[in-house]
């Protein structure tokens, strides 16, 4: 189907990827980091569950309620990334809900989300 | 069986949080640990005849997750059960830890993390672990509220979970290739492919391994070693001790796995420098943790060449380092613990007089130091002496090179053995909880260079010997640079402004983002 | 339309590499997961959609909350430091970082393996699942079954996020627990409508939990709704009266309890010591009881992450 076929979305989430870890490496503001870091995650997602599509057709979700179903075997979505990638969003989710958290705290200590004068300030 | 020796820790830790107070907290912390460094040692002595798996379940091996324990990943599990033992005793005697619970919950999930990972056989278990053992120590390092520094915790996050997505990408890439995620199917899988297709999937996994591992480009990333400075005594002990030794590990594990296109040169390179580049920031520092958590890195760089020379010898003096190096590290901060406690301050220069103050303890971390520069009958010169027993002159040169740069960082460090304290009045006496842990390490720092030979074969199977002529040799060397560190710590280091400027040097966040990419471009181009 | 959906991913990604305004960067941020939600309904994984989805919807949430108290509306968030900088110079000094990123980008797709993906475990899963686990769901199947043991920690990991959260924003002043009201303003619309939809959303969750193993969904979809529910609930309400300590310790309690079923069932492979003729009685009971347990626990843990952040906003 075009441009949404295998190869390009792999290519698309791997721009993704890079798009964020240019946001990461060059944004000034600690929140704007913190979406970037959630940018990453979201494209290291999609790469995993494009591994499991073996034609380009639109697949099947992996949820057998008839057995027939696996004779198109090729069609149905690999389950194995889906479930992977579920325990690394909620990792991923619980590790930014405690990044937030510090975020929260250094914003009442010093006033400020931008990464140079925090840096000057507790950088020592 | 192995399943169980992850997750009862965390059984524990949630009913310990649930239901105790704070002292039965601490007995049962300690029974506990006892019970699971005696399981620990059965586990060594089985894993000697033959390989332990576990698969996770009744299912068929390749769907389900395996938990191996081969002989080397058994010794890991036994040095961390030991150490946590250890930390466990230390802290029995504190007083001003309010909240023991989440402490004692938090550390006993770091410690099933830490088994966790050297037993585990699968690459995405791995991730999960990782992930479990950054958050815990991120939260420990963070854990007093008076002190804590939430800037660098932060930052230590950040890099952190960014590390970890260039290891999901590549281990994507693994997957697609092999079709698998237990790790003996992917190194038979990889041996037999084109070292082309290999080489993505290696770069991106080895980006976030090498991060882990603080290697050169990212040695500086000064949020660990600032962590280390403020955090509670006992965890840096475990983190410096401990944590480094997890990466290391996964270090060699990784290796093994793409052992056709592994690049040991490159390794040994960045090992190199990242022993020198250690050695030195550790001169520049004048914080005794500090001190000792460059030296860490430093250390790190050496069991890197260690282990990436590629010949046998300093293979197994590599991982013997790693086994002294957790046994000097973790006695120095605990006894630094100790010692700063005592007298109030944790700078070097203020401190004096240490041995006259707290004898037992003093000797003790004496012995800790001579094993940490590699001195004769000490445990650190066995583990010297192997890595370089069989290498040209520039690897030998580099040894030298880098014992130098330790000794001389220790000198500083030494020097508050002796002298006269300021502080008047009686000496408070050394409580004995704290005490009886470092003492027991001290000893093991000698025996284990008295006997080293016996510990490498019951540690490895392996036998080695150590040639008396040779190991003489080592140690007319090992003299000789005592003396021309003495010198050159007397009238170079001693109050020079340029060195203590350099050790303040550190990088941001966004530089050490950076670095991944340019390190993982680096890897691509090798 | 899969093409269009493309194209509006990497836009509304750009979108916030270039937005300086904080408020809108969430705003993009949530297009972006929306849109990405959609994208992986798309690719056959409706269980990750919807995490996906609700995921991005609390962490919006917890970002506005966060920035509500501090950040007024019209803060430009690149201010402090570039304060007076044209665009020309803020480009050049980009230029490094792009360099790099492009560099990067073509170099990982040079490398890209050219191997045929191997799916060989693809198929053994989707033909032994029901066997071997029960249930018609393969995800469920997988992350209850195969993988029970990175699921254990993964929950770990929520239990020690949460832990983290009310010891790090613990402050002596704040009782959560008070019964006070807030001063968040509702609507009256507003607070009948949520009024209305509060049961739905309950029924929802419910749903999921019970039906995960034989459709999508699963405990921690359900979990994730029941939260939405104490979300409502405060905002219909508008008052603080659950103990935050309580439901931690529930938490903790819940994810012991999981342990223990866990450790019986699969680490001892309770199934094999069962007549065959109830096995698969058993293990549909096992699916159930193991995504109700987790979707407890999930909606536990979102509860108390809420109200601490809540309560960061208060004081």
């Amino acid at each position: 189907m075009g441009i949404f076929n295998t190869e390009n979305l792999e290519i698309f989430s791997l721009a993704l990827f890079f798009i964020s870890f240019f946001g990461i490496i060059t944004s000034k503001n600690m929140i704007k980091s913190i979406i970037f870091v959630m940018l990453i995650q979201t494209a290291v997602i999609m790469f995993w569950l494009k591994l499991g599509r073996e034609d380009t057709a639109t697949p099947i979700p992996p949820i057998i309620y008839d057995p027939a179903l696996l004779d198109y075997m090729e069609r149905i979505a690999d389950p194995l990334p889906q479930a992977l990638t579920l325990t690394a969003i909620i990792i991923g989710f619980s590790v930014v809900a405690v990044i937030i958290t510090m975020f929260n705290a250094l914003y009442r200590l010093h006033g400020t989300a931008d990464w140079k004068k925090l840096e000057e300030v507790e950088g020592d | 069986m192995l399943t169980f020796l992850v997750i009862v820790p965390v059984l524990l830790a949630v009913l310990l949080f649930i239901f105790s107070t704070n002292i039965t907290a601490k007995i049962i912390s300690i029974v506990f640990q006892s019970a699971l460094f005696v399981a620990s040692i059965y586990l060594v002595m089985i894993t000697r005849d033959a390989e332990v798996i576990t698969i996770v379940g009744s299912y068929d091996d390749i769907l389900g997750i395996i938990l191996r324990a081969n002989s080397l990943s058994a010794i890991f599990v036994m040095l961390t059960t030991f150490i946590f033992l250890a930390v466990s005793v230390y802290s029995y005697s504190y007083k001003d830890r309010r909240d023991a619970r989440t402490f004692w919950f938090l550390m006993f999930v770091l410690e099933a993390s830490f088994i966790g990972l050297f037993l585990s056989g699968d690459l995405f278990n791995v991730f999960v672990l990782i992930e479990v053992s950054t958050l815990v120590t991120v939260i420990l390092a963070m854990y007093d509220r008076k002190k804590r520094n939430i800037f660098h915790g932060k930052v230590f996050l950040l890099a952190n979970v960014v590390s970890i997505q260039f290891y999901l990408l590549g281990l994507g890439y693994v997957y697609r290739i092999t079709g698998a995620m237990d790790m003996e199917r992917v190194t038979y899988a990889l041996a037999g492919m084109d070292a082309g297709n290999l080489l993505l999937p290696y770069a991106l996994l080895m980006t976030a391994i090498a991060f882990k591992n603080t290697l050169i480009p990212f040695f500086s990333w000064t949020p660990k070693t600032n962590i280390y400075r403020k955090s509670p005594t006992v965890v840096a002990a475990v983190l410096s001790g401990l944590q480094a030794k997890t990466s290391l590990y996964l270090f060699i594990r990784f290796q093994e796995i793409f052992e056709p296109i592994a690049a040991h040169d490159l390794f040994l390179a960045i090992g190199i420098f990242t022993g020198i580049f250690g050695a030195v920031m550790a001169i520049c520092q004048s914080h005794i943790k500090m001190i000792l958590a460059y030296h860490t890195i430093s250390q790190i760089g050496l069991i890197t060449v260690g282990i990436s020379l590629g010949n046998e010898y300093a293979y197994i003096g590599g991982l013997y380092h790693i086994f002294s190096h957790a046994m000097f590290k973790t006695t120095l901060f605990l006894s630094s613990g100790i010692i700063i406690h005592s007298y109030g301050t944790s700078n070097v220069n203020e401190i004096r007089g240490v041995f006259k103050r707290m004898p037992i303890v003093g000797a003790a971390t004496a012995a800790a130091v001579l094993g940490i520069v590699g001195a004769p009958f000490f445990i650190g010169s066995v583990s010297k002496y192997f890595i370089s027993s069989d290498v040209g002159p520039l690897i030998l040169a580099v040894t030298i090179a880098l014992s130098l740069g330790t000794i001389i960082s220790f000198m500083k460090f030494s020097s508050m053995f002796f002298g006269q304290s300021e502080l008047r009045g009686d000496s408070p006496k050394a409580e004995v909880c704290k005490s009886i842990p470092v003492i027991v390490m001290g000893v093991v720092c000698l025996a284990g260079g008295i006997m080293g030979t016996q510990f490498i074969y019951f540690f490895f199977r392996y036998s080695v010997g150590i040639q008396i002529w040779s190991y003489a040799q080592k140690s007319i060397i090992f003299i000789v640079c005592a003396l021309v560190g003495y010198l050159i710590y007397k009238y170079v280091v001693k109050g020079n402004a340029l060195l203590s400027r350099l050790g303040a040097v550190s990088f941001g966040f966004k530089s050490v983002c950076a670095s991944m990419g340019i390190f993982l471009a680096a890897l691509l181009l090798w | 339309m899969t093409q269009g959906l493309l194209v509006l991913w990497i836009v509304s990604s750009l979108a916030i590499v270039f937005e300086t305004r904080t408020y809108r960067l969430i705003i993009y941020f949530s297009i972006f997961s929306l849109i990405t939600s959609v994208a992986y309904f798309l690719l056959g994984s409706p269980d990750v959609a919807m995490a996906e989805a609700a995921i991005a919807a609390f962490a919006s949430i917890f970002f506005i909350i966060c920035i509500e108290k501090y950040y007024s509306r019209k803060e430009n968030v690149e201010k402090d430091s570039a304060k007076g900088e044209s665009l020309a110079r803020k480009a050049v000094k980009a230029v490094p970082a792009l360099v790099l990123c492009v560099g990067l980008f073509f170099l990982v797709i040079y490398f890209i393996p050219g191997i045929e993906p191997s799916h060989y475990l693809k198929h053994l899963y989707l033909q032994r699942f029901m066997t071997d686990v029960g249930g018609e769901n393969a995800v469920t199947a997988i992350y209850l079954g195969y993988r029970v043991y990175d699921t254990l920690f993964e929950a770990l990991i929520l239990v020690i996020a949460v832990v983290a959260v009310t010891h790090m924003s613990y402050s002596e002043k704040t009782q959560v627990a008070d019964g006070s009201h807030s001063e968040i303003e509702t609507s009256r619309v507003a607070a009948l409508s949520l009024r209305i939809i509060c049961p739905i959303i309950v029924a929802f969750g419910a749903y999921l939990i019970i039906n995960g193993h034989i459709s999508a969904g699963g405990g921690f979809q359900g979990g994730l709704a029941l939260a939405t529910f104490f979300i409502c609930r405060y905002m219909v309400y508008d008052i603080y009266d659950i103990s935050v300590k309580n439901v931690l310790q529930w938490e903790e309690f819940i994810f012991a309890i999981i342990i223990v079923v866990t450790a019986i069932a699969v680490f001892l492979g309770a199934a094999t010591y069962m007549p065959a003729a109830i096995v698969p009685i058993y293990q549909s009971v096992y699916l159930i009881i193991m995504n109700l347990l987790i979707g407890l626990k999930v909606a536990c843990a979102f509860f108390v992450l809420f109200y601490r952040y809540i309560t960061i906003e208060r004081e």
